[in-house]
């Protein structure tokens, strides 16, 4: 249980009450109940929200699947810093975008749907893996050894919102691989041999300098 | 069965359901629209003035909206039950009843076709709430003080939220709404492949969702008259028309000028005339049945006494016999269990309790259990936490300060259930004459329990030639099942039917070492460096089977498999037919 990330649920949540939002308030403003006005905010909340909320943020472990196209949305998120990385900011603001929406009919179930993510941005804060240490046959590691106590208050459990950062595609270098071929025929030591006789042979009055170097003495057994 | 461009007869039922939905949503159902018509008439258009009738038409909107969307939920609320039943899934699809492959093939859409209805539930609760809201709305602004009984709102202009709030219907459904909310935002593709707990967790409030749409339905919100011989919808009440301060001549003179040529000198005839009746009674209203009791009772008491069975069946832990540890990350385990029979290609879901309470983990069988042997086993990849902590219980790793010695360690095998055993669709591949068989890495496990069945004895199944086909990265996964493919490989020679398995065995990387192992030639020499060419293969498939219906099976990546599909879709030159055969997972 302690696996979890919240954090990529929340995420999805808020992305559907947000046009749960803007749905509820066309309907509200294109229908001029009393009131409209909800209505209008409701859709500019929603919009907002949506487009905070499009780039996923990155997995501690694994690979995440990003949304298509949002990488332009990604750099506008990174701009505003720790507003945006930090869940509990994201949070309250959910639950602040959320409450005028409540006053009119057509838009109160956006309202629900985004207290409810904005309330598991709220458990990613507060819910550290406990399970994870109480469980046998784990080999400590630092992860858990500073997870072993439960916290009850606000853990520092490290979730927040990284970025997916594309990788730099490392161009394969085109020949990078064909090296030199050998320069004397079989058979032939392994590299690591060839370097050692090559240094004693400067050092001592080896025999014949010439491209063969036998790892082994061969004698030529004349009869 | 032809695919044509990748039209297939599962793609009709879809087709089809989708059409009977539309019938239901315009309303076609006959007891809802002939008792709608009768409420909303006898209830608004009471006296027939043209104002009314506009109200009339708003009101028919909301109500017909919401009506429509309710049969079309009842309808997919009882049929998403169904595919998820994989017990009774897994027994179709081996006995007798099924003799179609064709039939056969369909219950391998079954996934799909559980989320289709998934989606329709999410759409058309959409329109039935806001149909619903709107109707709350109409009946607070147009309480009807005639017909007190059929008002949903208890005074003229009672605030609707109040109205959703306070009353069973209101409160269940705001309820089931949050509870399919957090359903379906779980549910994407993407939370399944990252954090499937989260999935499956919020899933199993299905069953709240239920016991709320039975209460929802029993709020009697849509009421039909009981007495229409008595009352007619449109009938003219005398008490009444005093009340509204029009005379009964003026009525008729006012609406029915046209067809009453004879003039209006005695107001008998009318009355007599069958064209307009006077009321003899008060109109009197009764909740209609919930029908939505009829819909969704058949299948859940068929998922309930389906989770029941499984629950029982595996409640009696199996017993491990052994516990290998392969190259590659890779843990086989070996064990046995009462009453237990699976056919090839089947999969089990594990249960550990020592590893973690509420998890389980499908795994396919690499070898089933026979006649002559009871034993049957799984091979895990390790890859996650909950692989990771069962590998540690059942090969503790060599502590340095132990005094135990490995050997009585592994006695203590932690308890563990199995659930199962259910199909899918690579159980078909004996039921062609001619399979191929692609495996992707750890994807061969399926393929290892044909193999195995075929080691066992070959000659009940239909098959006759199999293509096995098996790409990995690394060299050292052949090691996996190369006994098995040698010892499967000496039979068939022995037996003198050598073509009976190809192997081709392909390796994906190609720096490093290119030999499986030194007593393994025949395997060595199957070995392919790179990637295979599969317009080549099938190529050579076709021509070498020529005019026959070639199954092709893929377990492995996702792009391995849509190639391979798009593959078999295609036409050939030899007359031979490819059937894709897909498995899904998650």
């Amino acid at each position: 249980m302690g696996q979890i990330e919240w954090a990529m649920w929340a995420n999805e949540q808020a992305l559907a009450s947000g046009l749960i939002l803007i749905t509820g308030g066309i309907v509200a403003t294109a229908g001029h109940f009393t009131q409209w006005y909800f209505g209008a905010y409701s859709i500019v909340a929603g919009v907002f929200v949506c487009l905070l909320e499009y780039p996923r943020g990155k997995r501690k472990k694994g690979s995440t699947m990003e949304r298509c196209g949002q990488k332009y949305m990604t750099a506008v998120v990174k701009l505003f810093g720790p507003l945006t990385r930090n869940y509990y900011i994201r949070a309250i603001l959910h639950l602040l975008l959320s409450v005028p929406a409540g006053f009119l009919l057509a838009t109160i179930l956006g309202t629900a749907c985004l207290a409810i993510a904005s309330g598991i941005y709220l458990l990613c804060k507060f819910l550290p893996p406990a399970e994870r240490a109480a469980s046998p046959g784990c080999a400590p590691s630092s992860v858990c050894a500073g997870f072993c106590v439960y916290l009850p208050r606000a853990a520092v459990r490290g979730e927040q919102w990284t970025p997916i950062e594309p990788k730099p595609r490392e161009r394969p270098h085109v020949g990078g691989t064909i090296k030199q071929p050998p320069s004397n025929p079989p058979p032939r030591p392994p590299a690591e041999a060839r370097k050692k006789p090559s240094e004693e042979a400067e050092a001592a009055e080896g025999p014949s300098a010439g491209p063969q170097d036998n790892p082994i003495p061969v004698t030529d057994e004349i009869v | 069965m032809e695919s044509v461009g990748g039209w297939h007869p599962g793609h009709a039922l879809l087709q089809l359901f989708l059409c009977q939905m539309l019938g239901l949503y315009t309303g076609w159902n006959p007891v809802s629209s002939t008792s709608l018509n009768n409420t909303v008439s006898s209830s608004v258009c009471g006296s027939c003035e043209l104002s009314c009738c506009q109200e009339f038409w708003r009101f028919l909107l909301g109500l017909c909206l919401s009506r429509a969307s309710a049969s079309v939920l009842n309808l997919n609320c009882s049929l998403i039950l169904l595919p998820m039943c994989r017990t009774l899934l897994a027994y179709l699809r081996g006995s007798q009843k099924v003799p179609s492959r064709r039939t056969r093939r369909l219950l391998d859409k079954s996934r799909t076709f559980h989320i289709t209805c998934g989606v329709t539930i999410c759409i058309f609760s959409g329109v039935h709430v806001a149909a619903h809201l709107v109707n709350a709305l109409n009946f607070s602004v147009n309480y009807s003080e005639d017909f007190v009984e059929l008002n949903a709102a208890r005074y003229r202009d009672e605030d609707p939220r109040k109205l959703l709030f306070t009353t069973v219907p209101g409160l269940t459904g705001v309820c089931m709404v949050v509870v399919l909310f957090l359903m379906i935002t779980a549910s994407t593709y993407a939370i399944r492949v990252s954090n499937y707990d989260i999935f499956w967790y919020t899933h199993n409030l299905f069953f709240v969702f239920y016991m709320l749409l039975m209460l929802h339905v029993s709020g009697g919100l849509l009421k039909y008259q009981t007495n229409l011989d008595t009352h007619s919808p449109g009938c003219i009440n005398l008490n009444r028309t005093s009340s509204q301060n029009i005379s009964l001549p003026e009525y008729f003179s006012e609406h029915f000028h046209e067809p009453f040529p004879e003039g209006f000198s005695k107001s008998e005839e009318f009355t007599q005339n069958t064209f307009v009746k006077i009321c003899v009674e008060e109109p009197r209203f009764q909740a209609n049945f919930p029908q939505t009791w009829l819909w969704i009772s058949g299948p859940l008491c068929l998922y309930c006494a389906e989770r029941l069975y499984r629950y029982i069946r595996s409640n009696k832990p199996v017993t491990i016999i052994s516990v290998i540890s392969h190259p590659s990350d890779v843990m086989e385990i070996r064990m046995v269990k009462e009453n237990f029979k699976a056919r090839p290609g089947q999969y089990i879901i594990l249960h550990c309790p020592s590893v973690s309470a509420l998890e389980n983990h499908p795994f396919t069988l690499t070898m089933c259990p026979t006649e002559t042997k009871a034993t049957f086993g799984v091979h895990l990849k390790i890859v996650g936490d909950w692989t990771e902590r069962f590998r540690d219980l059942l090969l503790p790793p060599p502590s340095q300060d132990s005094e135990i010695l490995p050997f009585i360690q592994s006695r203590n095998y932690p308890k563990l259930y199995i659930d199962g055993p259910f199909g899918s669709p690579f159980e078909e591949s004996l039921n062609y004459e001619v399979s191929l068989c692609v495996a992707g890495g750890i994807g061969v496990t399926p393929f290892a329990s044909i193999l195995n069945t075929l080691l066992d004895d070959w000659k009940p199944y239909k098959l006759r030639r199999l293509y096995f086909i098996w790409v990995c990265r690394d060299i050292q996964s052949f090691c996996w099942f190369a006994d098995l493919l040698c010892v499967l490989h000496n039979k068939f020679w022995q037996e003198n039917r050598p073509d009976y398995v190809n192997i081709q065995l392909y390796l994906s990387r190609t720096d490093g070492i290119q030999i499986i192992g030194e007593k393994y030639h025949i395997l060595n020499s199957r070995l392919f460096i790179g990637r295979p060419r599969w317009k080549l293969l099938f190529d050579e498939i076709a021509k070498c089977n020529r005019g026959k219906t070639v199954g092709v099976f893929c377990c492995g990546p996702n792009s391995l498999s849509k190639t391979l599909h798009k593959l078999s879709n295609q036409n050939n030159s030899y007359g031979t037919r490819f059937e894709y055969n897909k498995e899904s997972f998650s």
